[in-house]
């Protein structure tokens, strides 16, 4: 008995290591050849859709249907339209916020949490100041709990030497549990019932910038676009911009060269952070008017996406956000046809996969 | 009491077992997020297994496939060598979206008793796990080969190792023992739910780095964890808000991250190539 037990564990060792061996000459067979990135991009592109396809298919949906129904959804009529600039706007200035800090070489995960962190004190304080003014204090308000929230990663980052994004999901985790205690004790609205703020009054909620029948264009996304052209032309054109692109390319090189690595790093977080406050507030002022537990659908992780698929150009964020803003508001009109909203996600995981597997390699290692 | 420890055990053996998948792969050089995606995977793969194929089989097959999702890791991380951090991320949003998509059609009803996964053998298990892996990963050739993969991989060539093969069987480790929780979760919940692993695979992570990366004492802040849910579950905001006691473990994991407590013992490879 036990010496057939113990040939079937041999055979079933023998059976692992043989798949490995052929996942090691896979690993060979990749690591030379001059077309290496352009056939990698082919392949998995393939394999990404076969795997879209076939997983249509398998949940009995129409993969034409579907598609077309993605399309119409999201960009086919003018309200379908400003449904996707509404999913786009916080992806945009949360795009903002990450790709900052992508720039300085840190991965903010935690722009779920800034967020979240920013758009509830943002709302306390539009709340009780009121009006026109209310909304720029709450503004200011969001940005600077947005980055206090994120200071803690940075300070770890550059003086302990911790790993931003362990610290970030501890603090996204932190922020959701005070966000929620926030609003179902101190910020509670009075009449509420679940936990949630009261309703802004009606003058400091944000109107539409322009409303030309079902189309509307919203002041936050305005916004938005002023964020994305200041950062690009802060990190391109100023000495500041310029030693935060250092440190984050070659904290080495920019240490030797007179830049102040740690201070830049903890400098980089707070701004990343502000920045994804301002998106809570603005969230709060001209979509959501309340801040109630669990507002936040994961626009956080979806800005990593939206940052990386801008792959180094603040100006990729525009196309980047608008596609993942689509792919949100079509997934919704899905729904109509009975098909799941998990396939928009599968295919945003997709195509980051793609994108990252070719412009975001490691180099070193063996063969290097 | 008695309730209080059951309770307790009930919420640490599942973050026992995803830690110490996390422990399988990190110690071997590979940064893990996408453990909260895989065991979410492996809570699908359970329902939709054991509900055709009784419970047994329904094991070793989520086993099996989730060792493969693991590969994925292997294959995007190594190969491709994308970002760790991306990677995980990836996962962790493509078994959301997968196992959202595919619920209505492979596991739409929960299990009853007589398909539900083997409960008294996935706790047992998660009781000697964090020992079988100290001796694994001490005492055997593999163990050592595994931590020099995750210590310095290019050491660990110049002795003839290959660290892409030993992260291999390192992810497939990951694999089996996130099966093994997404299992253990479903025999508890026997319906699959949308995001039912609730963060399990993040405050696993935060256990595993509070744990030093070392399996005995991951498990042991597991079991810290664990204690801390139960007494908020009984007591259920009584003295203090349920929202602290939820908070403790990511703030005691920031505090031990900093350095606060102890000194910092990253795997000195982790991420590299």
């Amino acid at each position: 008995m036990v010496r057939v037990f113990l040939l079937l564990a041999k055979l079933l060792i023998r059976c692992i290591s043989s798949g490995r061996d052929f996942a090691l000459k896979l690993y060979r067979a990749q690591r030379s050849g001059d077309l290496r990135k352009l056939f990698h991009a082919t392949v998995l592109g393939l394999a990404g859709s076969i795997l879209l396809v076939a997983s249509l298919m398998v949940a009995g949906a129409n993969p034409v249907s579907a598609i077309s129904q993605l399309l119409t959804g999201s960009v086919g009529s003018a309200s379908a339209i400003s449904g996707t600039i509404r999913e786009m706007t916080p992806l945009l200035i949360l795009g903002v916020s990450v790709f900052l800090a992508l720039k300085a070489g840190l991965f903010n995960i935690g722009a779920e949490g800034q967020f979240l962190v920013g758009s509830c004190f943002a709302a306390a304080t539009m709340l009780a100041v009121g009006g026109p003014l209310g909304v720029v204090l709450g503004v200011l308000v969001g940005a600077i709990s947005g980055g206090l929230w994120a200071l803690p990663a940075g300070y770890i980052k550059a003086f302990r030497n911790g790993h931003e994004v362990i610290t970030t999901i501890m603090l996204n985790n932190i922020a959701v549990n005070l966000t929620k205690w926030l609003v179902s004790g101190p910020f509670k609205g009075e009449k509420a019932v679940s936990a949630t703020t009261a309703t802004l009054p009606i003058n400091s909620q944000l109107t539409p910038l322009i409303k030309i029948g079902q189309f509307e264009l919203p002041q936050a996304v305005v916004v938005g676009i002023l964020l994305t052209v200041g950062v690009g032309y802060w990190l391109t054109k100023t000495t500041s911009g310029y030693e935060l692109r250092a440190a984050g390319a070659n904290p080495t090189a920019a240490e030797f060269a007179g830049v102040k690595t740690k201070q830049v790093t903890v400098k980089a977080m707070f701004l990343s952070g502000s920045i994804a406050g301002i998106a809570g507030a603005l969230q709060i002022a001209q979509f959501e008017h309340r801040f109630y537990d669990g507002s936040s659908v994961g626009y956080g992780f979806d800005a990593l996406g939206v940052a990386l698929l801008a792959g180094g150009n603040p100006y990729g964020l525009f196309a980047s956000s608008f596609l993942f803003g689509a792919l949100n508001k079509g997934g919704t009109s899905l729904m109509g046809l009975g098909i799941d909203k998990g396939i928009t996600t599968m295919v945003l995981a997709i195509v980051i996969i793609i994108f990252a597997a070719i412009k975001y390699r490691q180099r070193g290692g063996q063969n290097d | 009491m008695i309730d209080l420890i059951k309770q307790c055990i009930t919420m640490s053996i599942p973050l026992v077992l995803i830690a110490l998948a996390g422990f399988f792969s990190e110690r071997g050089g590979v940064i893990n997020i996408g453990l909260e995606g895989k065991t979410l995977l492996a809570c699908f793969f359970a329902v939709a297994f054991s509900s055709r194929f009784g419970p047994g089989m329904g094991l070793c097959l989520t086993i099996v496939a989730t060792s493969l999702v693991s590969l994925l890791h292997w294959l995007l991380t190594q190969v491709y060598r994308m970002d760790h951090i991306i990677s995980g991320m990836a996962i962790n949003l493509l078994a959301a979206g997968a196992t959202s998509f595919f619920k209505f059609k492979f596991a739409p009803d929960g299990l009853d008793d007589a398909h539900s996964p083997p409960k008294m053998l996935l706790y047992a298990l998660g009781i000697i796990a964090p020992a079988l892996l100290w001796w694994l990963s001490h005492k055997t050739r593999f163990g050592l080969q595994h931590r020099s993969a995750g210590s310095d991989p290019d050491k660990a060539r110049l002795l003839g190792i290959n660290p892409q093969g030993i992260r291999f069987m390192g992810l497939i480790g990951t694999g089996v023992l996130c099966a093994l929780a997404g299992s253990l979760l479903i025999a508890e919940t026997p319906q699959f739910t949308d995001g039912m692993t609730s963060g399990r695979g993040y405050i696993a992570l935060a256990a595993l780095i509070l744990g030093g990366w070392r399996p005995v004492n991951a498990g042991l802040a597991c079991l810290l964890f664990g204690a801390a849910s139960a007494l908020q579950i009984q007591y259920n905001g009584q003295y203090i808000p349920s929202e602290a006691w939820k908070s403790l473990p990511y703030l005691v994991t920031l505090l031990a991250i900093a350095g606060f407590l102890g000194r910092n013992r990253t795997p000195a490879g982790l991420g590299k190539p």
